[in-house]
C-alpha cells in the first residue's frame, strides 16, 4: 500500500477527483525529453497500484517546477503527489544513490552538497564591508537567508557578496547567522525526505526564536516558498502531534519583493545607479512565479536601471521554461535524454537579442550560467542575477 | 609455529591474493601451510604447493562457493591444528570469512591490512583509516590464533622462494550440509561497463575536449597510465560518453588517487564529486577556471597539446 507519513494518500491528496485529462502531463516541463508522465502516475495513485514504484526511475525526473498543480482544472495537486511517491520510496529505501548521499549531508553537514559546516561562512572572507552576525548576538531587523547553495557553490557565493554590498549601499539593518545558519529544508522535502524535513521545520524555528528572528529576506526562491507555503503547514501538523514548536509569526520575503518595497517608498531609484549597457531578458524562476504568483518585482527592479534594455521571453511568467534545477535534480540527472531546458532557454535568449540572461535564483543562475558556457556563448552573453547586476551599477 | 593461508579460487581459477597471502605470511618467517577447499582441486593444488611448504586439501563439493562452509571448515582446521595466524585476502570472500571466524574463535582480527610484521612474539599489523589518509599500526593482543585479513595487491608475490611443499588430503571435517546459505549463480557485470568509483585513476574530460573524435586520445592516456576515462555533464549531454562516466553531484562521487582534469572549468556540481581525490591536477586554457582552486598541481595550456605529450611521455617511461 502507498503510505505517505500525512495519512493516507488519496486522503493526503484527493487523487479520486482526477478526471485523467492528462493537462499536467502536457504541460510538464520534462515530459519532452523524458518518461515522465504525471497523468500516469496520478492513475497509479488512483488506483492504488503502487508495488511497482521503484521501477518508475522518472519519478526522480520531476523538477517541481509546480506547472501541473497550476493548470490542474480540479484544483488537485499533482507535484505534491510526485513528493508523496518519493516519500514512499524514501521510506522503502530504493532512491538514487546520489539523492541519498545529499539527504545523508544535510543530516550531518545541514546543507546537500556534503560540504562541512564550518565552511559555510567562508564566502564571507572577500567581503570589504562588515556584516552584522546574528548568531553572535548581534542584532538587526532583518535575517538575510543566504541557504545551501550560495554559500558553497563559488559561482552563486557572487551572489551572496552583491547582496550584501547592494543591502549596505541601501542602508538596510540586516544580519545573517553564518555557520549557524541551516539547511531550509526545501530541497529535502522536495525529494521526499518528509521525516527530515520535519525535524528541519522544528529546529529552524526554534533557532528563529532563539534570536529573535522575525523578519527573513531570502536569496533563493526555494527558501521563501517553503518559510512562506511549507512551515506554517509543516508547523501546525507537528503541534497536533504536540511537538513543541515556537508560536512565532515570521515575515518573509524574496528579495526582489523587499527590494520593490524600498523603490515604492523611493529608498532606490535610478539615480543611485550607473548606466548599464546591455539588452536583458528577465528568466522567471518557478519559485517565484509558477508556485507564487511573483511575476512584478524583479521587472520592476530592472526597469529602473539606466541603459538596460528590458526585453521579455515568449515563455514568461506562469508559461516560463524550467531550468530543471530543482526538486532534487542537482543531485538526479534523471532519465531525460536530448537538450536541456537550460540550453533551450539560452538559445531563446540569444535568438531574442539579449546579452544579459537576469535570474533571482541559485538554482536557474547554476543551469543557465552552464548551458550559456556549453551553447557557446561564453564571450557574448552573460547570466546574472539581479542582484549582481544592482551590485555592478549601484554608485 | 606456522601461518595457515587460504587459497583463493572461483571458476577453475586460482586468485592472485592467494600468493599474495603466501608473501604476507612470509613475512613472519614462519612455516605456510594452505587451504584449499572445494571440488577439482588437484592443479591448484601443485601451483599453490610451488611455494606453500604444505597444502592441506578438503575436496567435497558441499564446500564449493559457499563461504558459510568455508568459515566452518576452516574453524574445524585451525581448532585442531592451532596455527599462530590465519591469514587470508580482503576480498568479497575474505569479507564474509574473516569476521565470522574471529567470532568462531574468539580470535583478534585485523581486516584490510597493508603491513605486516613479528614484534617480540607480537603480531603487528599496518592498515590505513580515515579513508586512506591515515595509517595505523596495530598490535594484536596474545591469542593462540589471531585471524588477518590483507588488501589485495599490496603484498608483491613476485619473488617468492619455491618451496615445493607436500600435499595432503584431508578427510572434510564439514558435519552437514549448509542449508541456510546457498550458492546460486555468478552474475557477471554487464560487458563494457566501467565503475569510475573503482578506479585508483581517473582521465576526466570535460567540454575543452570539443570533439568526440578526440576521446580515443584521452583513452589512449588512460591505458598508458592504467587509469579510466571519466567526464563532466556537458560530455554526457553531447553524448560522447554514457552516463555512467559522468562525474558529480548528478552523476558519481569518486575519490580516485589520481585524479587528471582535462578540459574541465569546476563547476560546482562537478567539484563536490571528486573533491576526495588525493592527487588532483588540472590541465585547462582557462587560468580563471575554478578547477584550478582545488587542483595541487595545473597546466595552462591547450588539453589537446597536453594529453598527447603526457601519453608519450608515460609510455616513454614505462618502456
Amino acid at each position: 500500500m502507498m503510505e505517505v507519513e500525512e495519512g493516507n494518500f488519496d486522503e493526503a491528496y484527493d487523487v479520486y477527483a482526477c478526471m485523467q485529462c492528462g493537462k499536467c502531463t502536457g504541460s510538464c516541463a520534462v515530459s519532452l525529453r523524458s518518461d515522465l508522465n504525471i497523468r500516469e502516475l496520478m492513475r497509479i495513485a488512483i488506483l492504488n497500484k503502487n508495488e511497482d514504484l521503484e521501477k518508475h526511475e522518472e519519478i526522480w525526473d520531476c523538477t517541481s517546477c509546480g506547472i501541473c498543480t497550476v493548470r490542474c482544472p480540479r484544483d488537485l495537486k499533482p507535484a505534491e503527489v510526485i513528493i508523496g511517491m518519493r516519500s514512499s520510496l524514501v521510506e522503502g529505501g530504493t532512491i538514487p544513490v546520489t539523492v541519498r548521499d545529499a539527504l545523508e549531508s544535510v543530516g550531518t553537514n545541514n546543507n546537500p552538497w556534503g560540504r562541512p559546516k564550518s565552511k559555510r561562512a567562508e564566502w564571507l572572507e572577500d567581503l570589504d564591508v562588515k556584516v552584522k552576525n546574528i548568531s553572535e548576538g548581534e542584532e538587526a531587523e532583518y535575517l538575510l537567508y543566504i541557504g545551501c547553495t550560495a554559500s558553497y557553490d563559488p559561482r552563486i557565493q557572487s551572489v551572496s557578496r552583491a547582496a550584501i554590498n547592494v543591502l549596505t549601499k541601501l542602508g538596510v539593518d540586516f544580519g545573517i547567522l553564518g555557520e549557524e545558519e541551516p539547511c531550509c529544508g526545501s530541497e529535502p522535502r522536495m525529494m521526499g525526505e518528509t521525516g527530515l524535513f520535519e525535524m528541519l521545520v522544528e529546529d529552524n524555528l526554534t533557532l528563529f526564536d532563539e534570536f529573535g528572528i522575525s523578519k527573513i529576506i531570502t536569496l533563493s526562491p526555494h527558501a521563501y516558498n517553503t518559510f512562506v507555503n511549507d512551515y506554517p503547514e509543516c508547523a501546525k501538523r507537528l503541534k497536533e502531534d504536540d511537538v513543541e514548536i515556537p508560536d512565532i509569526e515570521l515575515e518573509v520575503k524574496h528579495y526582489t519583493q523587499f527590494l520593490e518595497e524600498l523603490i515604492d517608498d523611493g529608498r532606490l531609484d535610478g539615480e543611485m545607479m550607473n548606466e548599464f549597457s546591455g539588452t536583458v531578458i528577465y528568466h522567471d524562476p518557478c519559485y517565484l512565479g509558477k508556485r507564487n504568483n511573483i511575476f512584478e518585482p524583479p521587472r520592476k527592479i530592472l526597469n529602473i536601471i539606466p541603459g538596460a534594455r528590458c526585453i521579455e521571453f515568449d515563455r514568461r511568467e506562469d508559461r516560463s521554461l524550467c531550468c530543471e534545477g530543482g526538486g532534487g535534480r542537482m543531485w538526479a540527472e534523471g532519465t531525460g535524454t536530448g537538450e536541456r531546458n537550460a540550453i533551450i532557454r539560452v538559445n531563446d535568449a540569444n535568438q531574442d537579442g539579449a546579452n544579459v540572461i537576469a535570474v533571482a535564483c541559485p538554482f536557474c543562475l547554476s543551469t543557465l550560467e552552464d548551458a550559456h558556457v556549453t551553447a557557446g556563448y561564453e564571450e557574448t552573453m552573460r547570466v546574472m542575477d539581479i542582484f549582481e547586476i544592482l551590485d555592478e551599477v549601484l554608485k | 609455529m606456522t601461518v595457515y593461508i587460504l587459497a583463493e579460487h572461483r571458476r577453475g581459477e586460482l586468485m592472485d591474493v592467494t600468493f599474495e597471502s603466501i608473501s604476507a605470511a612470509r613475512r613472519l618467517n614462519d612455516e605456510v601451510v594452505a587451504i584449499l577447499l572445494g571440488t577439482d582441486l588437484a592443479d591448484h593444488a601443485e601451483k599453490v604447493a610451488k611455494y606453500a611448504d604444505k597444502v592441506l586439501v578438503v575436496e567435497d563439493e558441499r564446500i564449493e562457493n559457499n563461504t558459510e562452509a568455508y568459515t566452518q571448515v576452516i574453524g574445524e582446521i585451525i581448532k585442531k591444528d592451532k596455527p599462530k595466524v590465519f591469514l587470508m585476502g580482503n576480498t568479497s570472500m575474505g569479507m564474509d570469512i574473516a569476521p565470522a571466524l574471529a567470532i568462531d574463535l574468539d580470535s583478534p582480527i585485523a581486516t584490510d591490512v597493508v603491513g605486516i610484521s613479528e614484534e617480540g612474539g607480537r603480531i603487528k599489523v599496518n592498515r590505513s583509516v580515515y579513508n586512506g589518509k591515515v595509517l595505523s599500526d596495530l598490535v594484536l593482543r596474545e591469542a593462540e590464533t589471531s585471524v588477518i585479513a590483507i588488501r589485495s595487491g599490496e603484498f608483491s608475490a613476485a619473488d617468492l622462494e619455491e618451496k615445493n611443499g607436500e600435499i595432503t588430503k584431508v578427510d572434510s571435517p564439514l558435519k552437514e550440509t549448509i542449508e541456510n546459505k546457498k550458492f546460486l549463480e555468478f552474475v557477471e557485470p554487464v560487458a563494457g561497463a566501467v565503475d569510475i568509483t573503482q578506479a585508483d585513476v581517473l582521465i576526466s574530460v570535460g567540454r575543452g575536449i570539443k570533439d568526440k573524435d578526440n576521446l580515443p586520445m584521452a583513452e589512449e592516456l588512460a591505458d598508458a597510465v592504467g587509469g579510466v576515462v571519466s567526464c563532466s555533464r556537458p560530455v554526457v549531454d553531447y553524448d560522447w560518453l554514457p552516463k555512467d562516466r559522468q562525474v558529480g553531484t548528478s552523476g558519481k562521487t569518486v575519490k580516485p588517487k589520481f585524479y587528471l582534469a582535462f578540459g574541465i572549468s569546476g563547476a560546482f556540481q562537478h567539484v563536490a564529486g571528486m573533491k576526495g581525490a588525493t592527487m588532483i591536477v588540472a590541465i585547462n586554457k582557462d587560468i580563471k577556471a575554478p578547477i584550478f582552486s582545488v587542483a595541487q598541481y595545473g597546466i595552462v595550456d591547450d588539453l589537446l597539446k597536453v594529453m598527447p605529450a603526457l601519453t608519450e611521455k608515460i609510455k616513454e617511461l614505462k618502456s
